[in-house]
């Protein structure tokens, strides 16, 4: 029973940013307890440690309260601030009076951070940025460390931001790097119980990871691998599947497909003279059509032909030619698999395709492919993470297990909405060349199509690199060299930074530090004070995402919500208790801010835009509306005038069933994507000379149409005494920095042989005479250095070390998580050489040895 | 009627969420865990096993803890459920030392977990019911399950890998599990008769 006095409120958690969907239980005004809601999809009522966990962040007596302004002008890591308490009033004053001379000046001096780990902040301050007139923004860290390969390549291949096995019909998963189900990440807490339905159903896991940790645990089979070398391994299964076994899905690869799409002697596409659109052979007229002629039959996988007199063949073809050079054994060198393991693998993986069966769900006959290669972080934290994640790809593509029953699914790329409304309402679109456009993203532009590369306007680059979301120059050690060999007509001059810590989240702290050092002044909306904050100017103090609000915490549907049948849920995010102190919720103060800019109307416009608002729901430029006034808007705008933000507040989720032709969408919507890259030659043709002409050294490898084997740095060390690969991996029991301050999970962290230590392999370890428990340095080529203490284990490759998380925090603001665990990043070089050159993401892999 | 649980190391994961919704559920405080996960690794590189071990009291038909406790606090109740009379509890530690499967935490003085600080406005509320200087453990949630609803745990558990019920009724979805899964006791050979079976991996 509900009274006044005790409660129970629904809710969104926010400890990480899978965003599942809870209960708290407030008695007196006091938070008691934090549980899953079973009304909703998005955890179904169950919760991880991390997400029951939440109170003991709420109630931190450390947490920040008042906004606090720094009275010693020396910013450095060791530097005390000389935090004095201000009033809001103060703090806004100073903060408008500057951005209000930063916007007349040019408003791209604004550079707005955030972390990925809350996302109800992503909306309001994507529409700030984009009101104000700034480019420069980015999520810190976390998004630089995975999010160029993986969320690239499966918004490309599945209009999607990430991708599960279907866990109710898979019969055969292989992950690369990925701990879907087992722990961490999107869709954590539902994905578990799906990944534990499909085991006990008794499909077959393969995890090819140096470490066995998460998914590895509870694999049919633990593959150990040498960091960032997974494409070597795919690409020589691809090449064992369809030279060897000659085994491939030729409907889904010509009608899905640009794989019969034919291919001049320059590598691009022919095309036709009048349309342009790419040129198909087509078997029965034997001549050569668009590939979006009506009239176009049976098309050519295989073959050479000869079309106005010149030599083309369809991009198949080339694929398995291209492939047929990466062998098994070469593999093997590469990646320390035996040659006979990965046959196997090859074999087992075109077995189970089940090439050319159905199935009937719902009355409708669908393609049934119960196979699923799935690749994330381990495979995208590496210089080579576009191919790596692409090559891993190819395998579902050639087997045409994407999108389909059994298959790879994209979390969600088709919806069309509830009942009642029909809204929200996206699904894939044929773009330019007739492949596929995502029907909606999360992230600033789309990952097709493809923007041509410009000269750079933007702090990080990434309108030269269009393929990139996050870019490491926002915070690299070259940051300045490179501004300055490019003319980057400005500098950072206002950081507004909302919970990222990114003095620990991005990379070695040294070179961070510098970045922040000359950006004069810095507004953090922050829960504690962190790292970071020592080079703020001014310190807001924020509301938790126990004090918040959000109308969408889990839109867009392709980032975290559950893929697979069942139900959808549009869940919202409320305060379960009342803000203390002066905390207030940025989206809130982002409105203030705007307003007394006088840049109200282009906020209101940006947020008609960004929510999508129609009608009577769209935003008056001119008027001044609450945060929750707006999300009212954008629930009333979904789900009609009578479930507006009140209807939700009560009944905290609004829940419909899924389709079949939602969930298996692939045969039902007419799209093709690429099995062969045309557009990177374009690409690379206009931005390698504007790079070039500017200093940057070039590698047309990363350019290629179809995808390689290319070494990361670590891989090119060859001084003998840096023997071993670091990589840090996702702790179950932490999100990124932010939980290592809260007591209950560093309670249990401690008690866990991971969480904080230095694992390495049993043997390796002995041999260096390595004990159990001893504190050791890990020491990078380049001499940075991070202490730890060493467990000795079976669990990882012989030639590799371990490291949970993002610890070992220093600030003595932050007394529970101070000296914990171990500062993996601080290992790791931000600049042009540890980028990837065409999509800019981050190696994260270090070639590093242990020093006493 | 004897209350059990059958904990499917198949589905298990290892990720903390019993022991940490535990800790939610009884508002326990720092070192006190009527629930944790132990991970313990077997073989040698490549043939490596990795197994995550959810533990908790119990609940003994042949408990130790009941038989050396020298003031009958620790004791059996309804559906075999051992419990301790924390009023009735000195707190003499006996039945730690007995327990084998150290499943019992001597709650000293219900410390913060902000170790600087004073209690937190939730601690203030959920220490208000806890008794200090007594030994504490799983009481299986009979609070919870008198009204009807499974164990905290049991409800929470991300990957379902726990289920509660009665072991002697044959048709009970946790006498099912056990029967058809071979679920088995840890070490059975001590004789404590436990009412918590593991199912294989």
């Amino acid at each position: 029973m509900s009274t006044a006095a005790d409660r129970w409120i629904p809710s969104t958690c926010s400890i990480c940013y899978g965003m599942c969907s809870i209960v708290g239980h407030v008695q007196n005004g006091v938070l008691v307890k934090i549980e899953g809601n079973p009304e909703s999809a998005v955890g179904r009522g169950r919760l991880c440690g991390k997400g029951v966990s939440g109170i003991m962040t709420l109630y931190d007596p450390h947490r920040v309260n008042v906004p606090l302004r720094r009275t010693n002008p020396v910013k450095g890591i060791d530097a005390d601030p000389g935090w004095k308490e201000i009033s809001w009033e103060e703090a806004l004053d100073e903060i408008v009076e500057r951005l209000h001379k930063v916007r007349q000046d040019d408003p791209r001096k604004l550079f707005i951070q955030r972390t990925t780990t809350n996302t109800s902040i992503r909306a309001p301050f994507a529409v700030f940025a984009a009101a104000f007139g700034t480019p420069n923004s980015w999520a810190a860290g976390g998004g630089l460390h995975c999010g160029n390969g993986p969320h690239l390549v499966g918004g490309i291949f599945h209009a999607s931001w990430s991708l599960v096995p279907d866990f109710e019909h898979c019969r055969y998963a292989i992950y690369f790097g990925a701990s879907k189900g087992h722990g961490a990440g999107h869709v954590a807490c539902t994905n578990i119980q799906d990944a534990a339905d499909a085991r006990a159903r008794g499909m077959r896991l393969v995890v090819v990871d140096p470490m066995c940790n998460f998914a590895s645990a509870k694999a049919t089979e633990w593959v150990p691998i040498r960091p960032g070398t997974d494409a070597a391994l795919a690409l020589a299964m691809v090449n064992i599947i369809i030279n060897e076994l000659g085994v491939w899905d030729s409907d889904y690869l010509a009608q899905c497909t640009n794989a019969p799409y034919l291919i001049g002697p320059d590598g691009l596409y022919l095309r036709d003279s009048t349309t342009q659109a790419p040129l198909v052979w087509d078997e029965q007229r034997q001549g050569a059509l668009p590939y979006d002629d009506p009239g176009v039959g049976a098309l050519a996988l295989e073959g050479e032909y000869n079309v106005g007199g010149l030599r083309c063949r369809p991009a198949f073809a080339l694929l398995r030619e291209h492939v047929r050079q990466f062998t098994p054994k070469w593999a093997a060198q590469i990646t320390t698999i035996p040659e006979a393991a990965i046959r196997r693998l090859a074999h087992e993986f075109a077995a189970e395709a089940m090439i050319g069966s159905t199935i009937v769900l719902e009355g409708k006959r669908l393609p049934y492919r119960p196979v699923a290669a799935i690749f994330f972080r381990g495979v995208g934290g590496h210089k080579n993470s576009v191919y790596n994640c692409f090559a891993v790809e190819l395998l579902n593509q050639v087997v045409g297990a994407a999108d389909v029953v059994g298959g790879a699914l994209g979390f969600n790329p088709v919806c069309y909405g509830h009942p009642e409304t029909g809204k929200p309402w996206y699904e894939p679109r044929p773009g330019p060349d007739g492949l596929m456009v995502t029907g909606i993203w999360p992230a600033p532009h789309l990952p097709y199509p493809i923007p041509d590369p410009k000269s750079p306007e933007t702090m990080g680059f990434t309108d030269l690199f269009p393929l990139a979301m996050f870019s490491p120059f926002m915070a690299s050690r070259d940051q300045e060299e490179v501004w300055n060999h490019f003319d980057l007509p400005y500098r950072p001059e206002i950081m507004i930074n909302c919970g990222a810590n990114s003095l620990m989240s991005v990379g070695n702290s040294d070179t961070v530090a510098e970045t922040l050092k000359r950006i004069p002044f810095i507004v953090a909306f922050e829960l504690h004070l962190t790292e970071f904050s020592a080079f703020a100017d001014i310190i807001l103090p924020d509301t938790s995402y126990l004090e918040s609000f959000d109308s969408r915490p889990n839109m867009p549907f392709i980032f975290n919500h559950p893929a697979g049948t069942g139900m959808w849920s549009w869940p919202i995010k409320q305060p379960i208790v009342e803000p203390t102190g002066q905390r207030r919720l940025a989206a809130e103060v982002l409105l203030e801010i705007a307003d007394r800019l006088g840049i109200r109307e282009e906020v209101n416009a940006c947020y008609n835009t960004y929510f999508k608002l129609q009608s009577d729901w769209r935003l008056a430029l001119n008027t001044r509306y609450t945060y929750q006034e707006i999300c009212d808007r954008e629930l009333k705008c979904n789900f009609g005038p009578e479930r507006g933000l009140d209807w939700f507040r009560e009944h905290g989720v609004i829940t419909w069933p899924k389709r079949v032709e939602e969930v298996y969408w692939r045969p039902f919507v007419k799209v093709r994507v690429p099995i062969y890259w045309e557009f990177l030659a374009h690409l690379n043709k206009i931005a390698k000379p504007i790079a070039q002409s500017h200093g940057l050294n070039w590698d047309d490898a990363y350019y290629e149409p179809l995808p390689r084997w290319l070494p990361c740095p670590s891989h090119e060390i060859s001084h003998s005494d840096y023997d071993l690969y670091g990589f840090y991996y996702r702790d179950t029991l932490h999100t990124n920095s932010f939980t290592m301050e809260n007591p209950w999970l560093d309670e249990a962290a401690r008690m866990d042989p991971f969480s904080y230590t230095i694992a390495i392999n049993g043997a390796t370890g002995r041999a260096k005479g390595l004990r159990e428990g001893q504190a050791v340095w890990l020491e990078s080529v380049t001499g940075r250095r991070v202490r730890g203490r060493i467990h000795l284990t079976e669990t990882v490759h012989p030639e590799c070390v371990g490291v949970g998380g993002c610890a070992g925090h220093w600030a003595a603001t932050l007394p529970v998580a101070r000296g914990k665990g171990v500062f993996f990043n601080q290992l790791l070089e931000i600049d042009w050489d540890h980028a990837s050159p065409v999509n800019l993401n981050m190696d994260t892999c270090v070639k590093l040895r242990i020093v006493p | 009627m004897r209350y059990g649980m059958a904990i499917d190391l198949k589905r298990c994961v290892g990720c903390y969420g019993c022991q940490l919704s535990c800790k939610a559920e009884k508002g326990s405080p720092p070192g006190v865990f009527f629930a944790r996960v132990i991970k313990r690794e077997m073989g040698t590189f490549p043939n490596t096993q990795v197994i995550f071990l959810p533990l908790l009291c119990f609940h003994c038909a042949a408990a130790p803890c009941v038989e050396v406790c020298p003031t009958g606090a620790s004791q059996y109740r309804e559906g075999g459920v051992v419990a301790i009379d924390y009023d009735a509890c000195v707190g003499c530690r006996a039945c730690m030392q007995a327990c084998p499967y150290g499943a019992r935490y001597f709650n000293r003085d219900n410390r913060a977990y902000f170790a600087d600080q004073c209690l937190t406005p939730y601690e203030m509320v959920r220490y208000s019911e806890q008794h200090q200087g007594v030994v504490m453990k799983c009481d299986f949630c009979m609070d919870r399950v008198n009204a009807g609803k499974d164990p905290a745990c049991v409800a929470n558990c991300p990957a379902k890998a726990r289920t509660f019920g009665d072991l002697e009724d044959p048709a009970s979805e946790v006498s099912r599990l056990i029967r058809e899964r071979g679920g088995a006791p840890l070490e059975p050979e001590l004789g404590t008769q436990p009412s918590v079976y593991y199912l294989p991996i």
